[in-house]
């Protein structure tokens, strides 16, 4: 019994796995070329940016909150990251500098949502405007260029084989993942999101997790424009536009719910790198590339409906099962008159 | 029994606790005190305290004045962080679980300590207690009583001297309250003091040592629970017999229907849902009738069933000989039975709109093809607004403006612009002023003289025996007792409706 609801617990992660291999073995069927080692990690690659986007996502809306500004937030940080990268200056100083740009763009968010209450897809839609406004008037709406090597070539390191970006990823997907489950604090953004006044009754600080959450989910999109800036090697107006929507669909995918208290980062993670398989898959298939993002809409809407009437199902169920024990109790001292 | 208060120091006084809420002076100098090893049961009607007391207690809400003593020592709680760290904890009637977290998960979030070792502690906890609850599941898998085990585990974990228990029963089955009460009698005898709050009056002498009533924002009576019987407490239930109203005065308006001659408006056979059970109920034209019984007892639930808003599980409606059982709520108006819903605010107005919108807003189907006639759309608001006597600067006053007895006089109109045969209405004179609530009653009393059905639902007993030609008390789900001409009275309807009522006549 306890094996069988713990798999079932777990059941949101297992199908998004199950749906990425069926996808490889759909491609794979049509396009035998996919399959091939290089090829898998090509996508795996392509799929790093999105699993970071996916990764901050999954702290906020295990808040039950949304963060729509996360591809704004990347396309500012890869910005900074790359003028700073042109100009010379330090290493380490850019990347503490390309972070904090995260960081503060997600403290807005986190403040206007918890502090003062503007419904968080309003605050982050406006964020989003704000940060692709400023990142064309930082960079005087030109491509940012001619980057030194030492930081394209970041991204074609390889440890045991492996590149090192992707190790990088995993080690940081396996952390969270463990924060997210084993440790005190982990626990409190999905509590948040779970039953908002229960978490204030057993003392959760629930304005401040929910800064944290839009906090982490900066600090990643920024990372995911470190990647972005060393795996193109340029940043141009355009970048990380649209890339909510496929780290909302990645999170989606994954197993996290729009409605808040469940989900994990490992799914997320799965979750992302479907949809950038769903990417480059399409190119296996010779399908043109516009159709991307409706196939990425179209998943979105049909996953959060399936959800949105599972959820509704049980619910109502749990209800008519409240309502149903007041009336089976009849005590005898009541004489029921006709 | 008595002797051991005067001794010890409780373990948790509440001295002259006033609380109100913008007006509504809710509490007016409350004394309560609880000892070890005591179930304190708190009774009272609906609205009449118990809940904002015990949120007090958990510094959930902050008193306008009064002292709380915990073990002697006058404490300010201002956050259910203090509460707890001072021992006191609330279950409250809906437990407050993450239903998407496991049992374990549950319980130990919040803690600062080791987790490990508390998970021990939980497990023989669970253990000492004898119970099969397995810490692995989801919270959504549990039962109402097995959500609620996890809230007591929570409170003992936290070593609660305070357990404060707010109608734990209510969604139990019988089962489950026999093992609760178990539970109730060990933490007794480890010397947890507890606050029982409930409805039953023969829960009361099960397990409780003293009993405290509230009434109207006050204790009426207080003591060990030997010194009571059931017809004692429900006389400190009541209002005091020096407040004669002008309910006499009305009673010449009262009529009996001939329930062997007339011809049933509406007929409610074997009718079951979720909530309710079993009911047969028949309701002519021209009379009133009451529906009375506590929060919970399937009132409101049986009315949005009967309207089309709920599921029937079993039985029949017939309406004017009609069957309307299952029907939608479109239907249902338009065979001529209409319902005003508890809530106003929640379900019944538009707050933005304009007075004429919000009247006409049932019957715009019938007023237009393809755009609104707004002649008769003026000419309906003016009649109601003139017979009802509603105070409006004009048809385009929004209904935000309005006070709460006009706003419910509008949504009266509307329902009567849809022309209904039977129409039920649920707490109509909730947070009506008393001025406005004599409105609305002699607008209750003109739809009777018009010959309408008027199935009247209401907490507020006094308003049910003031208006109603006929009576049923509804409990747990079922109608109890059935009451008409001079038995209805204040004495039979609250013992109907706490369950203990006992037909003295026959």
């Amino acid at each position: 019994m306890k094996r069988i609801l713990l798999k079932l617990a777990k059941m949101r992660e297992i199908s998004a796995i199950l749906f990425l291999i069926a996808l490889f073995l759909i491609i794979g069927i049509i396009n035998p070329i996919f399959l091939q080692g290089q090829n898998i990690m090509l996508t795996l690659k392509g799929s790093i940016m999105y699993v970071f986007l996916a990764a901050g996502m999954t702290f906020v809306i295990l808040t039950k909150e949304i963060d729509v500004s996360v591809g704004a937030i990347l396309g500012i940080s890869a910005a900074v990251a790359a003028t700073m990268l042109r100009n010379g200056n330090n290493i380490v100083l850019i990347l503490l500098v390309t972070l904090l740009v995260g960081a503060a763009a997600g403290f807005i968010n986190g403040f206007g949502v918890a502090k003062l209450g503007v419904p968080s897809i309003v605050m982050t839609l406006g964020t989003m405007g704000i940060l692709r406004g400023l990142m064309f008037i930082y960079t005087g709406g030109k491509w940012v260029e001619n980057l030194p090597d030492y930081f394209k070539k970041a991204s074609q390191v390889e440890f045991l084989g492996i590149n090192v970006f992707i190790l990088i990823t995993l080690t940081l997907i396996i952390m969270i993942q463990l924060y997210l489950s084993r440790a005190r604090k982990g626990r409190f953004f999905a509590a948040i999101g779970d039953n908002i006044e229960g978490a204030r009754l057993v003392g959760v600080p629930v304005n401040r997790m929910k800064i944290t959450a839009f906090i982490l989910a900066g600090i990643f999109s920024a990372l995911a424009g470190l990647v972005y800036v060393s795996q193109v090697g340029f940043v141009g107006n355009v970048a990380g536009s649209g890339a909510e929507m496929t780290a909302i669909a990645a999170c989606v995918l994954g197993g996290v719910s729009l409605q808040g208290g469940i989900g994990s980062v490992v799914g997320a993670a799965f979750g992302a790198i479907i949809m950038s398989s769903i990417n480059t898959g399409l190119v296996f298939l010779k399908v043109p590339a516009y159709w991307n993002n409706t196939i990425s809409g179209t998943l979105l809407i049909l996953i959060v409906v399936v959800d949105a009437l599972v959820q509704r199902h049980l619910s109502e169920k749990a209800k008519k099962q409240r309502l149903m024990a007041r009336t089976s109790f009849v005590k005898e001292d009541v004489t029921i008159e006709a | 029994m008595t002797d051991h208060h005067n001794k010890k120091i409780p373990l948790v006084r509440l001295e002259n606790i006033y609380k109100s809420f913008s007006s509504n002076l809710v509490l007016k100098g409350v004394c309560l005190e609880v000892h070890t090893s005591e179930v304190v049961a708190l009774i009272g009607g609906n609205g009449a305290g118990k809940s904002t007391l015990m949120k007090i207690l958990m510094g959930i809400y902050t008193p306008n004045s009064g002292t709380i003593e915990i073990n002697g020592e006058k404490m300010n709680l201002n956050n259910p962080s203090i509460a707890h760290s001072q021992g006191i904890y609330l279950v409250p009637q809906e437990p407050m679980l993450f239903p998407n977290m496991t049992v374990e998960e549950n319980i130990l979030i919040g803690f600062n300590t080791n987790q490990a070792e508390l998970k021990e502690k939980v497990e023989q906890l669970i253990k000492r207690l004898g119970w099969s609850l397995s810490l692995s599941r989801l919270a959504n898998t549990l039962s109402i009583a097995e959500q609620q085990l996890v809230e007591i585990l929570r409170g003992l974990l936290r070593e609660a001297k305070v357990l404060i228990l707010d109608e734990p029963t209510s969604a139990l089955t019988f089962a489950e309250i026999k093992s609760l009460f178990q539970l109730i009698k060990e933490l007794k005898s480890e010397g947890v003091g507890i606050f029982y709050i409930t409805h039953r009056l023969s829960e009361v002498f099960e397990i409780a040592t003293d009993v405290a009533i509230l009434r109207d924002g006050i204790v009426t009576l207080k003591g060990p629970v030997n010194d009571f019987d059931e017809a004692r407490l429900i006389q400190g239930l009541l209002p005091p017999q020096t407040v004669t109203k002008e309910i006499d005065t009305r009673e010449d308006v009262k009529k009996t229907v001939d329930t062997d001659k007339t011809q049933p408006i509406m007929e409610i056979k074997d009718y079951s849902g979720y909530g309710f059970n079993s009911i047969n109920l028949n309701v002519y034209p021209g009379e009133i009738l009451g529906i009375a019984g506590v929060v919970g007892a399937g009132r409101t639930e049986l009315a949005e069933a009967i309207f089309g808003l709920g599921d029937v599980t079993g039985g029949k409606i017939l309406l004017d000989n009609e069957d309307i059982t299952g029907k939608q709520v479109s239907e249902v108006i338009k065979k001529g039975l209409n319902y005003i819903p508890e809530d106003r605010y929640l379900n019944g107005v538009f707050t933005l709109a304009d007075v004429k919108s919000n009247m006409t807003a049932s019957v715009l189907k019938w007023l237009s093809k393809v755009f609104l006639h707004s002649r008769k759309e003026k000419d309906i608001t003016q009649r109601y607004i003139k017979e009802f006597r509603i105070k409006v600067t004009g048809q385009d006053q929004t209904m935000k403006s309005l006070s709460g007895g006009n706003q419910q006089k509008v949504i009266i109109s509307r329902i009567l612009s849809t022309d209904p045969k039977v129409v039920i209405l649920d707490e109509p004179t909730r947070g009506i002023d008393a001025g406005a609530r004599g409105d609305v009653y002699r607008i209750i009393h003109e739809l009777k003289n018009k010959g309408l059905a008027v199935l009247l639902i209401s907490s507020d007993l006094e308003e049910v025996v003031l208006l109603s030609d006929r009576v049923v008390t509804m409990y747990h789900g079922r109608i109890n007792h059935r009451f008409a001409g001079s038995d209805i009275n204040l004495d039979h309807l609250m013992a109907a409706s706490f369950g203990v009522y006992e037909d003295r006549g026959k």
